[in-house]
């Protein structure tokens, strides 16, 4: 049954129960998606990197191109952190971002994000110590290791020298940012990524209005009804 | 052209930035002819930090003869070169070396608020440029909250005209405060921020368009806008402003050396009291720089850091803070954001963030139940930043990946609150160390019951728009933007860091020239108020209207006005 998604019952707020199953979504047909469904099946942000100026092509290209394995993580902190991203972002299924690897890079650069919480270490021993306090994660079955991350983000986690809160907020800011930076999320969204130096069509000229190359919405299944039963 | 004639250049005859830069490029072009003035030579004025408070002040005295280096911790940007179209790719234009946060409702650094590089936090600024009202400046008087300032409204409108000219800043006639016009028609609106407005006008709300610095039409040599929606992440356009192409083109241009990878360790003094120049440190080597004034630029955090770590054995708690003063009242705004959905597509990326406000709550209403206001904007939060907001509101997993592949059917408005200045909301030295050895800073934050109350009263006013605009569901994130206040000016020395001249009161040659001066902040975003004081202060100082200081006085040293 085809869904139009000008209504919103597949959104979370406005149904009961769990989230609306995504294999109901179109399947990608151009580029790639996180798992390879999204709302825009012939849409892939990558295709107009020939518009785009060197600097951010390089920088996008570099992103879509396999990263360089761990080497700020030990490995029992990878296979930990791996399975925590993977709850996280509901990553179930190749192809996955590398958020693993996208973070690991970043703390092994020494980036940090300019703050920390006078109770919390720095963001790469933040990182660390929820790896040690999550041994185990990954060797639970799917519904175990939701139900440990929900504990996680619900604050039903008590930790000996780490507020689980906070850390919660440190690995939920630095996956999303790694998550959806990558164009495989852009593709999913449908967001045209740069768009310097050629711009867009003068705007969309009230809502609803839409220019040529817009990424178009499909639809296969309605997720209500076709997935919830 | 001819005198008389009826058109009026839009580059104005004081500040020609925007004809300086080239149309081809981005950076500021021959910067190889910039000036370079020598460490031992003492240069009139030295300004630690090159963004709107820094470059304003130096732009306008340079053109007065006055022999300046401004020196900036961060590198000097190149925007063909450095910055890109992307979100994750643009970390580098914010402060990120380590800062600690505490207190009851911890302010959230980094991006949100703290630039680094020249230009300073306007580089990644949305754009909005709206003028303080006139009761900003007497929220004491006027509704017993807050402090007054020791110069009124009246005294910034010239430079708020003038600097509207110089960004230029585009927007609707203003009716709020006091009311004007703008150099720039508005620009058109996108999608998204049609349905705002329209769900305001529902609700009976007033909004206008603008008003943001982003040019929208003939400006020089700057391009006009092309709204690809990337304002936060550094205008690779120029259209755009910040002082890296409204101030410092014209700045350097009169000689003006802007020194980058430049950090500043300490101001330093001499026996009488008096500042002789800043100790930086630059390319792994400490350096001083000698100088007949100095101007502390750093913003809100690292202004009050800088003089903290200023230790002498005349001043043991820090430069010109012998009263205390140093790094207290800092304020943020109360900034939560409330995104609606929509059956029709709104595409919130496709436009400046920046687009229509209302100002109709920013003064006191008694029967809200709490002192002053907030203001009401669009902004367009790009996939990261959107991410964070779903993820504020309780989402994770599939709900966050539903809610993250909606994203085109959604708008969003954020509230500006006008948090109360609380002298507990202070930088103080952390225990920490950056890669220079200098302590770090570290910035308590505590909302007030008035705070609580603005901020919830405002959601509520943004729920009841989306709700007349039909919204289907709604999303939340609580945050805070901005920071002013730290060294504020005053008309006592015991309950403020500078007087009305921007100088401190306890040393006759140092001066503070960014937000942190400001008392209160009002709903409005600070860029345009920064770059307003500069602009006043210059004219006091090269029109010699800056007076002895009480320090000096108190000397009898029979030195009159400043060098």
């Amino acid at each position: 049954m085809a869904h139009s998604f000008a209504d919103a019952d597949h959104l979370p707020n406005r149904r009961p129960g769990d989230p609306a199953d995504p294999a109901g979504l179109p399947r990608q047909r151009r580029g790639t998606t996180p798992q390879m469904h999204g709302r825009y099946p012939d849409f892939n942000v990558m295709d107009d990197r020939d518009h785009w100026d060197p600097v951010t092509r390089a920088v996008l290209e570099q992103r879509v191109a396999p990263p360089p394995p761990c080497r700020f993580f030990t490995e029992n902190e990878q296979r930990t952190l791996a399975a925590l991203f993977d709850v996280m972002l509901a990553q179930d299924a190749e192809p996955r971002v590398p958020v693993l690897e996208m973070v690991d890079a970043k703390l092994y650069a020494g980036q940090l994000d300019g703050y920390r919480y006078e109770t919390m270490p720095a963001d790469d021993r933040t990182m660390q110590l929820v790896a040690q306090h999550l041994e185990g994660l990954a060797d639970l079955d799917p519904d175990g290791r939701h139900a440990r991350v929900k504990a996680f983000a619900d604050g039903e986690l008590h930790w000996e020298g780490l507020d689980a809160s906070l850390a919660w907020k440190v690995a939920t800011r630095l996956a999303v940012s790694a998550f959806y930076s990558h164009p495989w999320a852009f593709n999913e969204i449908g967001f045209r990524g740069p768009a310097y130096p050629r711009g867009y069509m003068r705007r969309n000229m009230g809502p609803g209005g839409t220019e040529p190359d817009e990424p178009k919405e499909a639809f296969g299944l309605d997720p209500v009804q076709d997935i919830g039963g | 052209m001819p005198r008389g004639h009826p058109f009026r250049d839009p580059v104005p005859s004081w500040n020609r930035s925007a004809l300086l830069l080239d149309v081809h490029r981005r950076g500021i072009p021959h910067l190889e002819r910039m000036a370079r003035y020598d460490d031992d030579d003492e240069v009139d004025m030295v300004i630690v930090g090159a963004g709107a408070g820094g470059s304003t002040l130096a732009q306008r005295l340079a053109r007065r003869g006055w022999r300046i280096v401004i020196l900036e911790s961060g590198p000097f940007w190149d925007p063909d070169r450095d910055w890109v179209s992307d979100e994750a790719g643009s970390h580098k234009l914010y402060w990120t070396a380590p800062r600690v946060i505490g207190g009851s409702d911890p302010v959230e650094l980094g991006k949100n608020n703290s630039g680094h590089g020249v230009g300073g936090s306007m580089v990644h600024y949305a754009g909005y440029a709206p003028r303080f009202h006139p009761s900003d400046f007497e929220t004491r008087t006027r509704d017993g909250v807050g402090a007054d300032w020791p110069i009124g409204y009246a005294e910034l409108r010239p430079h708020y005209e003038r600097i509207e000219r110089e960004l230029p800043v585009a927007g609707q006639n203003w009716p709020w405060g006091d009311p004007h016009s703008y150099p720039q028609a508005p620009h058109p609106l996108s999608g998204a921020a049609e349905v705002a407005r329209e769900g305001a006008r529902k609700a009976g709300i007033a909004m206008r368009v603008g008003p943001v610095a982003i040019t929208n039409g003939v400006f020089g040599n700057r391009p006009h806008c092309i709204y690809r929606g990337f304002c936060l992440q550094g205008c690779k356009v120029n259209a755009k402003a910040s002082p890296l192409v409204t101030h410092l083109p014209d700045a350097i241009a009169h000689g003006v050396e802007v020194r980058a990878d430049s950090h500043v360790a300490r101001v330093e003094i001499d026996e009488r009291g008096r500042c002789t120049g800043v100790t930086y440190f630059h390319d792994g080597t400490e350096r001083f720089q000698r100088a007949t004034i100095v101007v502390v630029a750093g913003y809100s955090i690292e202004s009050p850091r800088l003089l903290l770590n200023s230790t002498s054995a005349r001043f043991p708690n820090g430069l010109a803070n012998h009263n205390d003063q140093v790094g207290r009242y800092v304020m943020v705004q109360g900034a939560p954001q409330v995104a609606a959905r929509f059956p029709q597509l709104a595409h919130q990326y496709k436009a400046p963030p920046p687009e229509v406000c209302s100002e109709q709550f920013y003064e006191t209403d008694p029967s809200r139940g709490f002192a002053r206001g907030f203001s009401i904007q669009t902004v367009g939060p790009l996939p990261i930043a959107w991410a964070e907001h779903v993820l504020a509101d309780g989402h994770w997993g599939h709900a966050l990946r539903e809610y993250m592949r909606d994203y085109n059917h959604w708008s969003t408005l954020g509230l500006l609150c006008e948090l109360l200045p609380q002298p507990e909301n202070r930088v103080t030295l952390a225990d920490e160390h950056d890669s220079h050895g200098l302590p770090v800073a570290h910035f308590s934050y505590s909302q007030c019951d008035n705070d609580r109350a603005n901020i919830a009263y405002g959601k509520q006013v943004l729920e009841r728009i989306w709700e007349a605009a039909g919204a289907q569901d709604i999303l939340t994130i609580d945050r805070y933007a901005h920071l002013v206040g730290g060294c504020r000016m005053g008309a006592f020395p015991d309950s403020s860091v500078v007087d009305a001249d921007h100088r401190a009161w306890e040393v006759p040659n140092l001066f503070v020239c960014d937000g942190s001066v400001m008392p209160t902040q009002g709903s409005a975003n600070p860029a345009l108020t920064i770059m307003a004081l500069a602009s006043r202060l210059a004219d006091r100082l090269a029109d010699k209207r800056v007076g002895a200081s009480p320090a000096a006085r108190a000397r009898s040293s029979g030195e009159g006005a400043l060098a």
